[in-house]
């Protein structure tokens, strides 16, 4: 019984020090990696605090749904927003706008759209709860807008000269870069 | 985390020496025994060495004493280097002094005589190191040649363990029931290997398991040192592993998802995590390489400390093969290598 007692110790050690002398055997790769992924707002060359569409281009067939976000780029805390988007009306029509995540608090944004002949304007508002009375600060989605594809081209997304964000203070903010997109229909 | 780190590295250290030492501690106080190589008075020093070894491995056999392997005992040569003649070891001071050198509890020393043409004397002493005692003398008579002697030397081997010699071998000079010594040639003529040097032996060994090679020669401390070292590189291996395998795991879960994601936001956040987890393997791999480089030299030093520490055999030393022995004339240390 000792001795078989001796023996499970024995093997037990010789495992154990088995394990490390296989360790000291070998080490092992080392982290290689490239950070290049094109939606990664710090490979997009945009100054922040920045607008940009995201997809920037996207292409799709006739007749077909596609979305488009309104991206802000390390914006800061805001309370409201006013975006003056431009697309060829002709190429494309506006299904609907879904707010983002950036407006979204305790309570869902508030918005307005007003699509008149190739100019889209969005109003978002932060509707103020217990927490905060504007939004939190960061990179985020502000909106979503659906179009849907009415004839064949290229047609260009633009943030028009009205577009401006306001602070709880309803004060301006800057935006550095304003950022533009591609729809191509094929 | 570094404290915590170096208290389990530290149990787990004591924890293996601490198995050693309960476990030398039983050896120290039981029933090692060595067993000298008898003296030939009139006979051929291989059948000399042949019986002696036959006796050693039956004594073995009956898993009375602990007996010390040949290649240990012949180590005496390095505290007593007279050529050929330590067996005429045969008071009781010198058998006690060469029994406290070998660390053993027991030393048989004896010698065998051919008193006629086919009559034989074998003689031997049984010592007891911890009581510093001749506890008991032996003397047996064969009227046979090798085979009867080899008889005999069993039916000693009996008596030094204190067990009654069974009935095959009280026969006397009826052989058929036990192995003769030509039986015994012939089988291992098919089965045995070259004999590997001591040397050689211990050097395999602690190449195997770090220290071990230096244990088995009786230099247990250095050789609990390399084993210990070896082990707390190991554990250190061991930790830094666990921590570079997390890293790891984190690196690749991370850029995986930083590859494939779409959104801005998420993959904003994924690329300082992605640079983080990178920096941390890159770290505890550079660790395990340092460990690695340390280790393998103290490896290697452990080999050739071993080999250097490890007795010379007598048909080894400088007759064939290679060996490494200091020269007294010249003042160095030779290599000496022969075929």
């Amino acid at each position: 019984m000792l001795t078989s007692y001796n023996s499970i110790l024995t093997f037990n050690k010789i495992k154990l020090f088995g394990l490390c002398f296989i360790l000291l055997a070998f080490s092992c790769e080392d982290a290689d990696y490239d950070l290049d992924n094109p939606y990664d707002p710090t490979n997009m060359d945009l100054d922040p605090p920045a607008l940009f569409f995201h997809p920037p281009e996207v292409s799709t067939n006739l007749g077909e749904s596609i979305s488009v976000e309104v991206y802000g780029l390390k914006l800061d805390s805001s309370a409201g927003a006013h975006f003056d988007i431009r697309y060829d009306w002709g190429s494309v029509t506006v299904d609907s706008v879904v707010p983002g995540p950036f407006f979204t608090g305790l309570n869902d944004p508030m918005e307005i759209i007003v699509d008149e002949q190739g100019i889209l304007d969005v109003f978002i508002y932060f509707l103020p709860d217990v927490n905060s009375d504007q939004s939190q600060s960061g990179t985020w989605s502000i909106a979503t807008v659906y179009f849907s594809t009415i004839s064949r081209g290229e047609s260009e997304l633009l943030f028009g000269p009205n577009t401006t964000i306001r602070d709880a203070n309803n004060e301006r903010l800057t935006i550095n870069e304003y950022g533009s997109g591609y729809i191509n229909v094929e | 985390m570094l404290v915590i780190r170096g208290i389990i590295i530290l149990h787990l250290v004591s924890f293996c020496l601490a198995t050693e030492t309960t476990r030398s501690v039983s050896m120290k106080t039981g029933n090692q025994l060595a067993v000298l190589e008898f003296e030939g008075w009139s006979i051929s020093e291989p059948l000399t060495k042949f019986l002696t070894e036959e006796f050693r491995e039956t004594i073995r056999e009956l898993e009375i004493f602990q007996v010390q392997d040949q290649g240990l005992t012949n180590e005496i040569n390095i505290f007593y280097p007279r050529k050929k003649n330590y067996w005429a070891c045969w008071s009781e001071d010198c058998a006690i002094d060469l029994g406290k050198r070998l660390k053993v509890n027991y030393v048989i020393a004896g010698n065998i005589q051919k008193k006629d043409l086919d009559e034989f004397l074998i003689s031997g002493r049984l010592f007891s190191i911890d009581m510093e005692t001749l506890i008991d003398e032996f003397t047996m008579n064969s009227s046979g040649i090798t085979d009867s002697l080899l008889l005999e030397m069993k039916k000693m081997a009996y008596n030094v363990s204190g067990l009654p010699v069974p009935d095959t071998l009280s026969v006397g000079t009826d052989t058929s029931e036990v192995a003769i010594t030509g039986d015994i040639k012939r089988k291992r003529q098919w089965f045995k290997l070259p004999p590997i040097p001591t040397k050689i032996k211990a050097l395999m060994m602690s190449t195997a398991i770090p220290g071990s090679g230096q244990i088995w020669v009786q230099r247990k401390y250095p050789g609990y040192g390399f084993l210990g070292t070896e082990a707390t590189l190991g554990m250190a291996a061991l930790i830094s592993y666990y921590n570079y395998n997390k890293a790891w795991g984190g690196f690749e879960e991370n850029y995986s998802s930083y590859q494939n994601g779409t959104d801005p936001h998420i993959l904003e956040e994924l690329r300082p995590k992605v640079i983080q987890y990178a920096q941390e393997s890159r770290r505890y791999n550079s660790f395990m390489k340092s460990i690695r480089g340390v280790a393998a030299s103290i490896w290697i030093v452990n080999m050739v400390h071993a080999y250097l520490v490890a007795p010379s055999d007598d048909y080894f030393d400088g007759e064939y093969f290679f060996d490494l022995e200091y020269n007294p004339n010249v003042n160095q240390l030779q290599f000496n290598f022969n075929f």
